[in-house]
């Protein structure tokens, strides 16, 4: 697979770096952060090919990183994860423009095969920014 | 309700009625058709405008020894749930003597209501009918007049009353009481069926905030527990492909992953069963929905002197919705109303096409007390609430309904000027579509 710079949100660390281990096995790069805000931030300055998105943050909703991506970043893929597991959660998400959806808790092997399917659907291939 | 102290009871109830209506009540002693009248006419005003059993006959005892110049007077009522005759007012009698127990057995007021009339005790020591001669005797009573208190062929209490002499009690007399022992049935009559109105409609609401508070609980809990499982998952499941192949540690890592996933599916099916469900969508007419709610309803509007002016569109088509759940909405919005209507008022439900037939539009008006600024901004809100007694989720609840339905419910009021709710839904002609069944699928 071909390596990738993926940015994790979510407040908590014992997710994030699971994450980081189990994307840095497979040898794509990881940064992780805790807010919104600290999202955005990095969103900005960093050239992410993949992000993994916490929908519940503690400053703001997953959301409001998903319009900032879809308007600025487009070519940035995003998979949602959420301990809310609600069909009308993912259906915004998806309106929005995440790429897929991972109900927590969810498997190495569940998070590598989404991971997977956005690279075989171009992530990574776009211009970097 | 038994009277744990009459004479206190008692002297509350004078204190009240002469501070409030002291020209209306008429203490008197002179027994003429004026103060029967006055009397009556003041026993007839409590049963109207009161819905308290025990404030009509504490009323009724006092004004009934006035009346008769009898010695004192008391009422026992029929508890449907014990079947036992308990003590509901008294007046004029010893605490001593009231504090004995029954002073007539249900036996005593079958018979009394098998004869359907009032009958006069003259032998204290000797009629079987009084229940504790001695006592009856030391309280210094030498005569009873029994009145039954009947509603069709049922037996609801006596109204016994004590003399301490022997007398003769005129025709005229005996009917008076009779027509106010009529008058205290009918009283007890209502007063039951407010409190059975009553408590069918808390059983309701409580109902509904129950299974709402349960479903906004398990969401929570899920999330909470979801992000720790979510931790145990990803490492397990992760550090299964690095230990061996064979051996302690990958067995034990398998039970990992395998209870957190069973784990999983426990949330799951908890979320399924309690959460905000989807809407199951028929087609089905608002009209008819709006209706049945409202029959729901029914008794409390009556009872609360509540009028409900409809204006329901007559183009109304059917479309594509949750009955139940719009019902709850309905529902949920007209107990709002009525608990914001304490002395009556108005409900006014109308409902119109959108343009070019797109979306349907329910209106629901009251003019009740009305909400501030600031509560408006926040009404929807999970356990927000205006209401003393308010869980804040019947609103709330509402609220994920219509968005369901992918449509829009707004709230306007001001305080003291009632508030009214808008909703607006799409009109879905055709079965809705299975966009989102078809991602469900490839959600992993």
């Amino acid at each position: 697979m071909k390596p990738l710079k993926i940015l994790v949100i979510d407040d908590e660390l014992v997710i994030c770096s699971g994450c980081r281990m189990i994307l840095s096995d497979l040898g794509h790069t990881v940064d992780t952060c805790k807010t919104c805000k600290e999202g955005l931030d990095a969103i900005k300055k960093g050239n992410y090919h993949l992000i993994l998105l916490d929908m519940k943050l503690p400053d703001s909703d997953g959301m409001e990183v998903l319009k900032t991506v879809r308007v600025e970043k487009s070519e940035i893929y995003t998979i949602v994860m959420t301990g809310y597991a609600t069909i009308r959660n993912a259906v915004s998400a998806m309106r929005l423009g995440a790429f897929d959806y991972l109900p927590k808790p969810f498997t190495d092997e569940e998070l590598v095969a989404s991971v997977e399917r956005a690279v075989k659907n171009g992530a990574g291939s776009g211009k970097l920014q | 309700m038994p009277v744990c102290d009459p004479a206190a009871k008692y002297a509350a109830f004078v204190a009240r009625i002469s501070k409030t209506d002291k020209k209306r009540v008429n203490i008197t002693t002179d027994i003429d058709i004026h103060a029967y009248y006055r009397a009556f006419r003041e026993i007839i005003r409590l049963v109207h405008a009161s819905t308290r059993v025990d404030e009509i006959l504490e009323l009724v005892v006092w004004k009934a020894t006035e009346l008769l110049d009898a010695k004192g007077a008391i009422f026992r009522i029929l508890n449907l749930q014990t079947e036992q005759l308990e003590l509901y007012a008294a007046h004029g009698l010893g605490k001593k003597y009231l504090e004995k127990g029954p002073v007539s057995s249900y036996r005593i007021i079958t018979e009394l209501c098998r004869q359907n009339e009032v009958i006069i005790i003259d032998d204290i020591l000797g009629d079987p009918r009084v229940q504790y001669p001695k006592e009856a005797w030391e309280e210094g009573i030498r005569m009873i007049l029994d009145i039954p208190l009947s509603l069709g062929n049922h037996v609801v209490g006596i109204l016994r009353i004590y003399f301490s002499d022997h007398r003769e009690i005129s025709k005229d007399k005996k009917n008076f009481m009779v027509a106010v022992a009529q008058q205290c049935s009918c009283a007890i009559d209502k007063a039951r069926l407010i409190e059975e109105q009553q408590s069918r409609y808390d059983k309701l609401a409580l109902q509904t905030e129950k299974l709402s508070s349960l479903g906004r609980m398990a969401a929570g809990i899920a999330h909470e527990i979801n992000n720790p499982l979510a931790g145990i998952l990803l490492y397990s499941s992760n550090m299964i492909k690095k230990v061996p192949e064979e051996g302690p540690l990958k067995e034990g890592l398998d039970i990992i992953v395998h209870e957190t996933i069973r784990c999983r599916g426990i949330i799951q099916e908890l979320l399924d069963f309690s959460r905000e469900r989807e809407p199951k969508k028929t087609l089905a007419n608002i009209n008819d929905v709006i209706g049945k709610a409202l029959n729901i309803l029914e008794n409390e509007f009556r009872l609360d002197h509540i009028t409900v002016e409809t204006d329901l569109s007559k183009e109304m088509v059917s479309s594509f919705l949750d009955e139940n759940q719009m019902e709850q909405v309905f529902v949920n919005l007209l107990i709002n109303s009525v608990e914001a209507m304490d002395k009556g008022g108005r409900i006014g439900i109308k409902t119109r096409l959108g343009p070019e037939k797109k979306c349907m539009k329910i209106e629901f008006k009251d003019t009740g007390c009305g909400f501030p600024k600031e509560a408006l901004d926040r009404i929807f809100e999970p356990f927000f609430s205006t209401k003393a007694k308010g869980t804040g989720l019947g609103l709330a609840v509402s609220y994920g309904i219509v968005e369901n339905h992918m449509g829009d419910i707004r709230a306007y009021s001001a305080p003291g000027k009632g508030a009214s709710f808008i909703i607006e839904i799409p009109l879905i002609r055709q079965p809705p579509s299975e966009q989102t069944e078809g991602f469900e699928n490839e959600a992993p």
